[in-house]
C-alpha cells in the first residue's frame, strides 16, 4: 500500500510539473504562436536555480523567483528574435532552439555539469508544488478575463482584424512570450527539484513534444485545458502500463491519435460548450 | 460642412500585379459628415478602406487624418489615431460572445496596466467592469444587448454586422469606415442602420460608408463619391451624383436601365 | 592533403543522408503544411524492412534498397491517411497534424524498438558493395559513392518534378490552397498521396543507406537523422529542394571537418551554432524567397 502511494505520488508530482510546461506552451499558443521554446526557458530556470541552490545554498522560495525571472528575460530576447518570423518558421526555429539548448547544456559545464549532470540536493513537498500551481492557475484565470486575455484571443483568431482594432500583434505576442518564459523557468526548477538530478537530456525534445501534445489534447482554447492535458498525458502511460505492459508507450500514442482525430479541439473546448448551450436555449 | 477635412486622400494609387485597383484617387471627408462611397462591383471601394486602415499599402499618394499623413503607420497605430472599420465579409472572432467581441474592440480604452491585471488589483477590476459596462451600452446602441452572452457566430448575418459596428465603436474612433453595412439586410434593418449612423454623426463621429443601396445613400449621406475602375467619377451631394449621366452609365450599364431602376424605386 | 579530401568525401556522404531526409521533410512541410515529427521513423523502418529483405528473403542489394524505399513511401502514405487525412477533412490547422504526427512518432518509434529487440542491428557484410575505391591516392568506400549519387539523383528528380512539371505546379498549388490544385487540373487527393509517398521514400532511402554505412539499424537511426536533417531544413529553407539538399551536404561536411580539425565534443555545437546564426541572419533559409502570406 505504501509502495502504491509512493508510485502515484511521483506521478502526481510529475503531472503537476508537466502542467507548468503545458501552461507555458499554452501562454504562447493562446496568442497564436506555436513555439517549443518552453524547453529552453525550463533549462535555464532549472540549471540556474539548481546552481544557486547548490552553491549559494539558497532555499527553494528564493530560487524559484530567480528561475522564473531568468526564464522571462530569456523569453523576451527570444521574442525579439522570433517575432520577425512567420508562423511556420517560428515553429521550426523554436524546435531548432531546443536542439541548440541541449548542445549548450552539454558544453556549458560550469552551469550544467555537462555530461556528468548535476545533482540537486533539495526537494519540495507535494503540497507546496500544488500550492504554487494553484497560484499560477489564479493568475491565468485572471489574465484570461482581462484585456490582455481578450486581446490575445483576438490576435490568435485574426491578427489583421485585431490590428485594425488597435491591438498590436507584436506587443501582445511579446507579453505572451514573457509569461511563457516565467512559467517555463519556474517549471524548469520544479522539475529539477522533483528529479533531484539534471542532465543535458533532461530538457530536450521529449518535453517539447509532451507539453505541446498535452496542451492540444487538453484543449488549447482554455488555460484549464493545459492542466487537464498534462494530467491525462502523465497518468495515461502509468495506467496503460498496468493494462498493456511493454506496449504502454505505443498504446499512449494510439490514445493521443484517437483523441486528436475525434476531438481535434481537445478535451476542454469553451466554444463547443457555448455552442451546445446556444442549441439548447429556446430563444431562437 | 465647411470645416477642414478630417480624412484626405491625395493621388492614392494601388495595383495588384497588372490590375490597377485604385488609380490616382483623391477624396476628402469633412469632420462630422456622413460620406458615401459608391461604385459597381470591383470598383475598388474595399481596397480604399483597406488602404486607409493600413491593411494594404498604397503604391503612392498621401492619406492624411486631420492633416497628418498616416499611410506609413502600422495598422494598429492607425487605429490608435482614431480610425475604426467593419468588414464587407463579416470578420468576427471565432469562439467569442457578442460582448467579448466588443470588449476586444475596446482594447484602446483599457485604462489599466498589464501588471495591475496580473495582480488583479482593484483598479484593474474596476477598469474591467467599466469596459464591460461600456461594451454592453454599445451593444444596446446597435440593438444587440439581449444577445450579449451568445456566441457571435450563432447569430444571424444582420446581427453579426451590427456586432461588428459595436466592436468598431469600442475603440472610440473619430472616423468610422463601414464596408457595405447593410448587405444582406431587409429594408427595415437597413433603415435602422441608417438611423444609427445619423445618431453616431450627431455624437461627433465622422463616417465613410461603402453602400450599394441608392435609397439609403440618398437619405443618410451628406456627400457621395462614386468610383469606377479605381477612379473617382463624381463627387457631390447624393442627388447630384445620382443624376450624373456618367454615374448612371458606370453604375447601371445603360441609361435606360437606370431610368427603369429609378422608376421602380 | 589526401586526408582532407577523404574527409570531404566522408562529409558529403554523411551530409547526403541529411539531405535526403531534409528534402522529404521540407516537401511535406511546404506542400501539406505538416510539421511531421514521424518523418524520421520512416527511415528506421525502411532500414528494418531492407534488412528483413536481405536476411529473410535473401534479396540482393539493389532489390533490398528498393524494398526499403518502397517501405518508407508506403509508411509515409499510411501515416498520412491514418493520422493526417481525418484532420484535413475537418480543416484543422497545422497544430492538430503536429500532434497526430507526434502520436505516430511515439507509436512507430517504440514499435521499431520492439522490432529490433531494442538492439542495434547491422547488415551482413556480404549483403552490400562493401569494397573500397582508390582514385589517385584517395580512398573511399563504394557505399559512400552510392550514397552521394543517390542523393544527387533524388534531389535532381525531386527538383524537376516540383519546379518543372505540371504535377509539381499542382503540388505548389496545394501548398497554397487546395482548390487551386483543382484549377490546375490535378486531383488534390492524388497530390497529397504522391507527396506523402515521395517524402517517405526519400526518408526511406536515407534510412537504408544510413543503416548500412553506420551499421546501425534501430529506432535511433531515424532519430539521429531527424535532429540533423531538421537543421538542414532550417538552414536550406523548406520550400526549395535544392536549398535543403545543399544545406544537408554542407552540414555533413561541417560535422566531419569540425570533428577532424576542431574537436569531437564541439561537433554538434558547431552545427547548431551555425543553425542559430542562420535563424538570426537569414530567417528564411539559403534560397528563402517568398513565404506563406499571413493575411
Ligand atoms: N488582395 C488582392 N489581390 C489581388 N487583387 C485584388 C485584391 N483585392 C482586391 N483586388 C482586386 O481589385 C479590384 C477592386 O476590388 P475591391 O474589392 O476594392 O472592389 P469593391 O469596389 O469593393 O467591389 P465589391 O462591390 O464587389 O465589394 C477587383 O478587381 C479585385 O479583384
Ligand atoms: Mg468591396
Amino acid at each position: 500500500m505504501a509502495d502504491f502511494w509512493a508510485a502515484y505520488q511521483s506521478t502526481l508530482g510529475f503531472a503537476m510539473v508537466n502542467a507548468f510546461f503545458a501552461l507555458s506552451t499554452y501562454a504562447v499558443l493562446s496568442a497564436g504562436m506555436l513555439s517549443f521554446a518552453t524547453v529552453t526557458f525550463a533549462a535555464l530556470g532549472g540549471f540556474l536555480g539548481a546552481q544557486l541552490a547548490v552553491h549559494l545554498a539558497l532555499p527553494p522560495v528564493l530560487v524559484m523567483p530567480v528561475s522564473a525571472l531568468s526564464g522571462a528575460l530569456l523569453a523576451y530576447v527570444v521574442a525579439l528574435l522570433f517575432l520577425r518570423l512567420d508562423s511556420h518558421w517560428m515553429a521550426l526555429a523554436s524546435l531548432a532552439l531546443v536542439l541548440i539548448t541541449r548542445v549548450v547544456a552539454l558544453n556549458a559545464t560550469a552551469l550544467t555539469g555537462g555530461v556528468n549532470g548535476l545533482s540537486v540536493p533539495l526537494s519540495l513537498p507535494l503540497w507546496v508544488l500544488a500550492a504554487i500551481l494553484a497560484v499560477i492557475c489564479v493568475v491565468f484565470w485572471r489574465l484570461s478575463a482581462s484585456w490582455y486575455g481578450i486581446a490575445a484571443r483576438a490576435v490568435r483568431e485574426d491578427a489583421a482584424v485585431a490590428a485594425t482594432l488597435g491591438i498590436p500583434q507584436r506587443r501582445i505576442q511579446t507579453i505572451a512570450f514573457i509569461i511563457s518564459g516565467a512559467v517555463g523557468g519556474l517549471g524548469g526548477i520544479l522539475l529539477a527539484l522533483m528529479l533531484q538530478f539534471l542532465s543535458p537530456e533532461t530538457y530536450f525534445i521529449d518535453i517539447a513534444f509532451t507539453m505541446i501534445a498535452a496542451v492540444v489534447l487538453g484543449g488549447s482554447y482554455h488555460w484549464a485545458g493545459a492542466i487537464v492535458g498534462a494530467v491525462v498525458f502523465t497518468a495515461l502511460p502509468v495506467l496503460l502500463q498496468a493494462v498493456v505492459p511493454d506496449f504502454e508507450k505505443v498504446a499512449n500514442g494510439i490514445c493521443l491519435l484517437l483523441i486528436m482525430i475525434f476531438l481535434p479541439r481537445g478535451l476542454i473546448d469553451p466554444r463547443a460548450l457555448r455552442l451546445r448551450r446556444a442549441r439548447k436555449a429556446p430563444s431562437r | 460642412m465647411m470645416s477642414a477635412p478630417m480624412l484626405r486622400l491625395e493621388g492614392v494609387q494601388k495595383s495588384f500585379g497588372g490590375l490597377t485597383a485604385v488609380a490616382a484617387l483623391s477624396l476628402e471627408v469633412p469632420a462630422g459628415c456622413v460620406a458615401g462611397l459608391m461604385g459597381p462591383n470591383g470598383a475598388g471601394k474595399t481596397t480604399v478602406i483597406n488602404l486607409i486602415t493600413g491593411l494594404l499599402r498604397a503604391d503612392s499618394g498621401v492619406i492624411a487624418l486631420d492633416g497628418a499623413p498616416i499611410q506609413h503607420l502600422p495598422v494598429h497605430a492607425i487605429a490608435a489615431r482614431g480610425i475604426a472599420r467593419t468588414y464587407q465579409n463579416v470578420r468576427l472572432f471565432a469562439g467569442m460572445t457578442a460582448l467579448e467581441q466588443v470588449m476586444a474592440g475596446s482594447y484602446l480604452r483599457r485604462r489599466t496596466s498589464l501588471m495591475a491585471s496580473f495582480l488583479a488589483l482593484p483598479s484593474a477590476r474596476a477598469a474591467l467592469r467599466m469596459t464591460r459596462r461600456r461594451a454592453l451600452d454599445l451593444l444596446a446602441r446597435v440593438g444587440m444587448a439581449a444577445r450579449a452572452d451568445e456566441l457571435a457566430e450563432t447569430l444571424s448575418y444582420g446581427e453579426q454586422r451590427r456586432i461588428e459596428i459595436a466592436r468598431a465603436l469600442g475603440a472610440g474612433p473619430r472616423l468610422l469606415l463601414l464596408d457595405e453595412p447593410t448587405a444582406g439586410m431587409n429594408a427595415q434593418e437597413s433603415e435602422a442602420i441608417g438611423r444609427l449612423v445619423h445618431t453616431l454623426r450627431d455624437d461627433g463621429l465622422t463616417v465613410l460608408m461603402v453602400e450599394h443601396n441608392v435609397r439609403l445613400v440618398s437619405d443618410f449621406c451628406d456627400q457621395v463619391t462614386v468610383m469606377s475602375f479605381g477612379r473617382a467619377l463624381v463627387h457631390g451631394t447624393p442627388t447630384a451624383c445620382m443624376a450624373d449621366p456618367e454615374v448612371q452609365e458606370a453604375y447601371f450599364g445603360r441609361k435606360e436601365d437606370a431610368q427603369r431602376i429609378r422608376a421602380l424605386r | 592533403m589526401s586526408l582532407f579530401v577523404e574527409q570531404l568525401i566522408n562529409g558529403c556522404a554523411l551530409g547526403s543522408l541529411y539531405a535526403l531526409f531534409a528534402i522529404g521533410f521540407g516537401l511535406v512541410f511546404a506542400t501539406l503544411g505538416i510539421l511531421n515529427a514521424a518523418h524520421g521513423t520512416y527511415a528506421s523502418w525502411a532500414a528494418i524492412a531492407a534488412l528483413a529483405a536481405v536476411q529473410r528473403l535473401g534479396l540482393p542489394f539493389p532489390l533490398a534498397v528498393l524494398v526499403g524505399v518502397a517501405a518508407g513511401g508506403a509508411l509515409g502514405v499510411a501515416v498520412d491517411q491514418i493520422a493526417f487525412q481525418p484532420l484535413r477533412r475537418r480543416g484543422a490547422g497545422m497544430l492538430g497534424a503536429l500532434i497526430t504526427s507526434i502520436a505516430a512518432w511515439i507509436v512507430l518509434d517504440n514499435l521499431a524498438g520492439v522490432a529490433t529487440g531494442q538492439d542495434s542491428l547491422s547488415f551482413p557484410t556480404d549483403s552490400y558493395p562493401g569494397g573500397m575505391l582508390h582514385v589517385g591516392g584517395i580512398a573511399f568506400s563504394t557505399m559512400q559513392l552510392i550514397t552521394i549519387i543517390a542523393m544527387l539523383a533524388a534531389t535532381l528528380g525531386m527538383h524537376l518534378l516540383v519546379r518543372h512539371s505540371r504535377f509539381g505546379a499542382a503540388m505548389r498549388a496545394v501548398g497554397w490552397k487546395e482548390q487551386a490544385a483543382a484549377i490546375v487540373g490535378v486531383d488534390p487527393r492524388r497530390v497529397v498521396l504522391a507527396t506523402a509517398f515521395l517524402a517517405g521514400a526519400a526518408s526511406g532511402l536515407a534510412g537504408v543507406l544510413g543503416g548500412i554505412s553506420t551499421a546501425n539499424v534501430s529506432y535511433s537511426l531515424g532519430e539521429g537523422l531527424m535532429l540533423k536533417g531538421f537543421a538542414a531544413v532550417v538552414v536550406g529553407g523548406y520550400d526549395d529542394v535544392r536549398g535543403a539538399a545543399l544545406a544537408g551536404v554542407a552540414l555533413g561536411i561541417l560535422e566531419v571537418m569540425s570533428a577532424q580539425y576542431v574537436s569531437t565534443s564541439l561537433r554538434d555545437g558547431i552545427t547548431y551554432a551555425l543553425l542559430l546564426g542562420f535563424l538570426l541572419l537569414r530567417p528564411r533559409g539559403l534560397f528563402g524567397g517568398t513565404s506563406f502570406v499571413r493575411a
